[in-house]
């Protein structure tokens, strides 16, 4: 590679980044780096990379409660498999309601949900809910003329498989597009409606592993309210300067719409 | 559901798991996709297991995951264009970098195309010797010091060019 060490050969410099050198040849190729700046640095940008990469995945290494299963695969392999069992007993669910006479069965007689760890989640809505509702122009990143890019693209950042956005269209709101937002420093997504008055509300999903079982709560700062819950590892919330009583509605809706 | 005694093959492979996850998250550009790979591989496993010569069971189980990754990345490019979008949340709140650093370290991984992904994982993260990696993967040695020597530059040639802009005030 140079005439006063023809020996280093980029293998050697790729082993030498690595901790793959055999101590003898380890000061052989120090003495080339020093002499060879532009490789000395190029070595140097290898280890940054190393050290970037494993720190990148380090947090991987861990068990999860579905360990077991996955070895023993008589038992539903998949948590993702287990969510759709979940969901299709929650339609069976919703069904039952619907042919009691009752379309939209009160929330309290749903399956019980999960208690609520992100107290963070409803004043989130709320600023999110006070900036982006007032753009006249950016209101969102995606407008509803594409739905369907919006559902993949959020359903996507979020892990939500088959993500759909809520249609609030019996409650009177249209869709008037979606964003990609922080919520609890991870991606989030927000829907934005509108009436025909153009009174507008967002409806916020976020990911939070640390997410427990809450049923709905209601939130309230000066005019704007919010009506949130969490489901799984999945925090939503619904706020608007409606009444609420309709932001219930549009709470309740959404639920019904989300997936478990 | 009863743990598996830790004797048994289901039970040397539960202990293995949080190690395959973080080398299935490793290849892949999603969370989903890394537990999806790690399923698909402990599925494969377990159906397969009297081919397992009775020793490194790990370094077994990681080849085995490595043809399973390519094949189904062969069999689904388009999963190719996924890139940017899939950039997930990260299951690491202790090793906090620079939130967008580790953005685009991730999206220059997503760069390499498999065989060099698979190298450079092996090597740096699993900390297996050229050598192994050679014998695992069944190729050559030089072809693993030219995947990885490429997988290197590529990942530099990525980071520098969507380089950080520094803000400077002006004297």
């Amino acid at each position: 590679m140079n005439e006063t060490n023809p020996a280093v050969t980029e293998a050697d410099l790729h082993a030498y980044a690595d901790g793959q050198l055999p101590e003898a040849a380890r000061a052989r190729v120090e003495a080339y780096l020093a002499e060879n700046p532009d490789e000395a640095a190029m070595v140097a940008g290898w280890r940054t990379q190393n050290a970037g990469i494993k720190n990148l995945f380090a947090g991987y290494e861990k068990s999860r409660d579905t360990d077991l299963q996955l070895v023993t695969p008589a038992e539903p392999a998949s948590p993702w498999k287990m969510r759709s069992a979940l969901a299709a007993a929650a339609v069976a669910l919703f069904a039952l309601g619907a042919v009691s006479d009752r379309f939209i069965p009160p929330l309290f007689e749903r399956p019980p949900l999960q208690l609520a760890q992100s107290e963070t989640l409803p004043k989130q809505a709320e600023t999110a809910f006070l900036v982006y509702a007032s753009e006249v122009r950016h209101p969102v990143e995606v407008f509803a003329n594409e739905e369907a890019h919006l559902a993949t693209w959020l359903g996507k950042r979020l892990a939500i498989p088959d993500l759909k956005v809520p249609d609030l269209k019996s409650l009177g709101f249209h869709l008037v597009g979606g964003r990609l937002l922080p919520v609890d420093n991870r991606p989030g997504a927000m829907f934005m409606y509108e009436d025909q008055g153009g009174e507008r509300l967002t409806v916020i999903v976020g990911r939070n592993k640390e997410n427990r079982t809450t049923s709905f709560r209601f939130a309230s700062a000066k005019d704007v309210e919010t009506f949130y819950w969490i489901d799984g590892e999945l925090g939503y919330a619904v706020t608007g300067e409606i009444s609420r009583d309709m932001l219930r509605k549009v709470a309740e809706e959404c639920y019904r719409q989300f997936p478990s | 559901m009863k743990t598996p005694p830790p004797d048994t093959f289901e039970g040397q492979i539960l202990a293995l798991l949080p190690s395959l996850r973080r080398y299935s998250r490793s290849l892949t550009r999603s969370d989903i996709e890394g537990e999806d790979l790690l399923q698909d591989c402990v599925e494969k496993v377990l159906a397969r297991r009297g081919q397992w010569r009775g020793i490194n069971l790990r370094g077994w189980v990681l080849t085995t995951m490595t043809n399973l990754y390519r094949n189904t990345r062969r069999a689904n490019p388009r999963d190719r264009l996924v890139e940017l979008d899939a950039a997930e949340e990260m299951a690491d709140p202790e090793g906090q970098a620079d939130p967008l650093e580790r953005l685009r370290l991730e999206q220059a991984l997503d760069s390499l195309s498999e065989e060099y992904r698979a190298v450079l994982m092996l090597v740096v993260i699993e900390g297996y010797s050229y050598n192994e990696v050679a014998t695992m993967l069944d190729i050559p040695i030089g072809t693993v010091m030219s995947r990885l020597s490429r997988a290197r530059q590529r990942m530099s040639e990525h980071m520098k060019a969507d380089n950080v802009i520094t803000l400077r005030r002006p004297k």
